[in-house]
């Protein structure tokens, strides 16, 4: 660039030859910068990693499988540890007062506590 | 003299400076927050301002699940970082940034456009967070261990958005031996929202108060069943009630913990561990009077309990599938990633392990970790977790050394060779 332009402080944006869509394009004159952007789920199914079957280590494959060891169950409502489960609501309990409160809370309730657990029931 | 510009972009917080100095400059939030009384985004730093309202906050962060993807926004809080709080002209400087590990290409593609065309940086060296923590203990080391020897070494990084466990050989990051558990600090805020929200008040947009709660109370206890037993009791044989006051705008803008003497009484049950030594066991039934107050939660305060959730809320980390995640605990993540890599690796690996990442500031993160690691363990391993003296400046300081070394200058990209190579024949260089 010569001194007399980037002094006047113009930044025009050279032009690459490696990109596909140049910056001056992506924002042209009087359009405020985009607000889409791709949130990371999109970019990964974009990179589409089922694709490379080679076994190179890749965001997908790096994830901790899942546990080998059986989980501990504590109470959804307390806390607590909890060896009983209900059987109409699948709520874990600790103690036969928490059992009472149970059988009184509605259904809505209900599934938002096992959503906590991610056990809640999801109609698609 | 070109000087250079060390930038830990963290999904929580971003630690800024110039290489060779013994800490950041800045280490700010990494979002822009809008308290719900007035219409400006703040950046960063003026987030921990004294006068700024706490409550009701909306936060925006360029992070999502720990990969950058709003290159805009972190556009302005560079900005902010850069011009105001390390007060440097990027045209004269070299960047030495730290990326997390397997960034996809479109997001490298994002992140070189930012620095070289929008900043305007001088020179670009991207590294990965576990080599330089590698490269910042193995400068401490004394040089007759066998780890200092072997040069190798397992970090465990439990950051903000997850937690990678990473074999590092010789300064150099193993790619097919990283697990990652979608566990950090975030989730566990997140979890403890919910917990305080179902419990007691309706906290679910108060994430700077939670994140504060969680840093003050929050521990890692070494036998869940029996503490679990102990939190049932009642009253003052209860040594894990503790009660959180929340900021009211008025008399305190920050929250607090009712008593914080009391919320340290856990650490002294006389348990059979160790750390505190020369601790005499505390007396809790004679001084019950005024202390009987003080345990009466104030409902004009608003204020809540927490109870068994100090110590289940870090219990995630260790075991995800107690609340319904898919994925194995820290520990066993250690053994898949270590076992991943070459059998004669595999003593030297348990024997240097090394925790960083804000998430490991939990009290006693190490002793449980070291408790449930050893049973999975060849005996005739050695097993040896080494805590970072300064968890989240840990990786600032391996770059600001690497940044330090005499030849970095011939390691970085230039402007000019990215303005003719392009994006990703210039990444290549850097290995992953």
């Amino acid at each position: 660039m010569e001194p007399e332009v980037v002094s006047s402080e113009m930044l025009l944006s050279p032009v690459f030859s490696f990109k596909k869509v140049q910056m001056g394009d992506k924002y042209p004159k009087g359009q405020a910068r985009g607000r889409h952007w791709k949130h990371l789920k999109q970019i990964l199914q974009a990179e589409n990693f089922q694709a490379y079957t080679n076994g190179r280590p890749n965001y997908l494959n790096i994830e901790a499988p899942p546990s080998a060891y059986p989980s501990k169950k504590f109470c959804d409502i307390t806390g607590f540890e909890a060896p009983y489960v209900d059987p109409r609501t699948t709520l874990r309990y600790a103690n036969p007062e928490i059992f009472k409160r149970i059988r009184m809370l509605p259904n809505e309730y209900v599934q938002r506590y096992l959503s906590l657990r991610n056990a809640a029931v999801v109609l698609r | 003299m070109s000087n250079v510009v060390v930038l830990d972009n963290g999904g929580g917080l971003i630690k800024a400076g110039f290489g060779g100095d013994r800490d950041p400059v800045a280490v700010v939030p990494n979002c822009l927050g809008r308290p719900s009384s007035s219409k400006k985004w703040l950046a960063a730093d003026q987030l921990l301002a004294a006068d700024f309202e706490i409550a009701a906050v909306s936060i925006r962060r360029p992070f999502d699940r720990g990969y950058l993807i709003n290159p805009d926004l972190q556009k302005e809080i560079w900005d902010r970082v850069i011009g105001s709080l390390l007060r440097t002209d990027p045209s004269t400087s070299s960047l030495l940034l730290v990326e997390p590990l397997f960034n996809p290409p479109a997001i490298q593609r994002a992140t070189d456009e930012l620095v070289f065309e929008d900043l305007g940086f001088q020179s670009l060296f991207v590294a990965d967070a576990p080599s330089l923590v590698h490269l910042y203990e193995a400068s401490r080391w004394t040089a007759d261990g066998l780890a200092a020897m072997a040069q190798c070494s397992l970090v465990v990084d439990c950051g903000f958005s997850f937690t990678h466990t990473a074999p590092v050989v010789q300064n150099f990051t193993l790619n097919y031996g990283v697990r990652r558990l979608d566990l950090g600090g975030k989730a566990l805020t997140n979890y403890l929202k919910e917990l305080v929200s179902y419990r007691s008040i309706n906290l679910m947009d108060e994430t700077l108060i939670i994140d504060d709660a969680k840093e003050k109370l929050c521990f890692v206890s070494l036998d869940v069943p029996k503490d679990l037993h102990l939190a049932r009791k009642p009253g003052r044989d209860n040594p894990f009630r503790c009660t959180y006051v929340l900021p009211d705008g008025i008399t305190n803008t920050r929250g607090f913990v009712k008593d914080i003497d009391e919320a340290r009484r856990f650490l002294y049950l006389p348990d059979g561990s160790s750390t505190t030594p020369g601790v005499q066991a505390v007396d809790s039934q004679e001084d019950a009077g005024p202390a009987g107050d003080r345990k009466r939660v104030d409902m004009n305060k608003s204020e809540f309990d927490l109870t068994n959730e100090r110590f289940l809320v870090p219990e995630m980390i260790f075991c995800p599938a107690d609340l319904g995640m898919n994925q194995a605990g820290l520990a066993e993540c250690i053994i898949k990633a270590v076992h991943a890599c070459h059998p004669y690796l595999h003593p030297v690996l348990f024997e240097s392990i090394i925790l960083t990442g804000g998430s490991t500031l939990f009290p006693r993160f190490a002793e449980r970790l070291e408790r449930e690691l050893r049973p999975l363990v060849r005996d005739d391993y050695r097993v040896k977790i080494t805590c970072q003296k300064d968890p989240i400046k840990g990786v600032w300081r391996g770059g600001s050394l690497l940044a330090s070394s005499p030849d970095f200058e011939s390691m970085c990209v230039t402007k000019s060779e990215y303005e003719e190579l392009g994006s990703a024949r210039c990444r290549r260089r850097f290995f992953h």
